[in-house]
């Protein structure tokens, strides 16, 4: 395999491929559409891409590694989730939710993916974890060790980068000096432009962004980047999101990491679309990296 | 799999002891994550505007079959993207041959997602002309 090198590196979600999956590409269909915009860096979605998840065969499993070396592409982040609300009227305990956790270690360990998206259930509209988040994840840093991953949960809009939640995640870390516990930024709270009014939630209140600028104090703990994205143009600028702006912070603060496309634009459902998208924000990933 | 939420293949009656006592027909989710089948909500069919409501429904996924009571209780199995799931609906003598204007309309949960919001995502119903041969 490659050597990776440092500083910003590009990668795909398969979350972007959604409209997809299963219907016009397979997942090596996927990952060939990857390799072929010279990205490296993959994220999966365990619940979505596994078959027999969360029981993958042997067979399946080595297959996977096949397709790692055939498309040169390495595991990056892997999404999981925390479903605190698995049972309809009531949450789930602290046990269950370590359960939760130490299942998708395990499959992430066996797969090779060091990062993962821990998505942890919310209480609110502003996105605040549930009451019992301390307990399950302290209780899980031992076997994170063990399985050698770092937990990520998602910053993503409407949650800015000075609100209590992202205070009280980069506290936590700075108390217990945790190696695996970490943050993952969605590109989607710089966001700069209105989406059109048909695509927005019409009860959801109007929602804050934080600046690029903002993101060097907190570079420390981010362990893998959202490159969220709506629109590429055909001059290949990203029409909502400050790009240029973001990935010269991540030059400056020399942040070593991979940003993963996710594709959440207006025509997904449309074959083709996201693949055409993803290739046009490669382009210029890979201009504003200076590749 | 074909894009919409109900499949073309697969819409039949149902037999059991020399009886035809329903129909059934194979859905896929259209949601971009599995879920857990206690993360589902109650699924109520319309045939050509006749309602049939969740006690008359039972899913069958990767060869089980459950009641909607059933799937409450299951937090840990699965229902994956790549998965067709069988809507079964109870009719004594089926359906006849023909072109059914079928509806179905069920949801999900979704933690990350604030409460008032927690079943957003499947709240479309899904409609489709299927063929009875």
């Amino acid at each position: 395999m490659r050597m990776e090198r440092k500083g910003v590196k590009r990668g795909v979600s398969v979350y972007s491929y959604a409209g997809e999956y299963g219907v016009t590409m397979t997942l090596e269909d996927i990952f060939a559409d990857i390799h072929s915009m010279g990205a490296r860096g993959l994220e999966i979605l365990g619940n979505s891409h596994i078959p027999d998840y969360p029981n993958p065969s042997e067979a399946w499993i080595e297959r996977w590694f096949e397709l790692m070396e055939k498309y040169d592409l390495v595991p990056v982040e892997y999404g999981h989730w925390v479903d605190s609300r698995l049972y309809q009227g009531r949450e789930l305990s602290t046990e269950e939710s370590l359960e939760m956790l130490i299942r998708d270690f395990k499959i992430a360990n066996r797969l090779g993916f060091p990062i993962l998206r821990t998505k942890l259930g919310v209480i609110d509209e502003t996105l605040t974890p549930v009451k019992n988040w301390k307990e399950f994840i302290t209780a899980a840093l031992p076997y994170a060790e063990k399985y050698n991953v770092v937990m990520c949960p998602e910053i993503h809009e409407p949650t800015t980068l000075d609100s209590a939640m992202v205070q009280e995640y980069c506290e936590f870390i700075d108390k217990t000096g945790t190696k695996h516990f970490g943050l993952n930024i969605d590109f989607g709270i710089f966001r700069e432009k209105e989406l059109p009014k048909d695509q927005m939630d019409p009860g959801r209140p109007p929602m804050e962004h934080s600046k690029p600028e903002e993101l060097g104090p907190y570079l420390p703990y981010v362990y893998c980047c959202h490159a969220k994205f709506i629109e590429m143009s055909d001059d290949l600028e990203e029409i909502y999101i400050p790009y240029d702006r973001i990935i010269a912070v991540l030059q400056e603060n020399n942040w070593d990491g991979y940003v993963l496309s996710e594709y959440e634009g207006f025509h997904r459902g449309q074959p083709g679309v996201a693949s055409d998208q993803v290739r046009r924000q490669h382009a210029m990933l890979k201009r504003l990296i200076g590749e | 799999m074909e894009k919409d939420c109900i499949q073309s293949r697969g819409f039949q009656n149902i037999e059991k002891d020399g009886e035809i006592v329903g129909f059934q027909f194979k859905i896929r989710s259209l949601y971009y994550r599995g879920v857990w089948l206690s993360q589902l909500r109650p699924a109520t069919v319309w045939v050509n505007g006749e309602e049939f409501g969740p006690d008359k429904i039972t899913w069958t996924i990767r060869g089980e079959t459950y009641t909607h009571e059933e799937m409450a209780q299951l937090g840990d199995v699965h229902w994956g993207l790549l998965d067709l799931a069988t809507i079964n609906v109870e009719k004594p003598g089926g359906l006849e041959p023909g072109v059914y204007e079928i509806k179905l309309t069920y949801t999900w949960s979704a933690s990350y997602l604030p409460p008032r919001i927690d079943t957003v995502f499947g709240s479309r119903p899904h409609v489709k002309k299927l063929v009875m041969v």
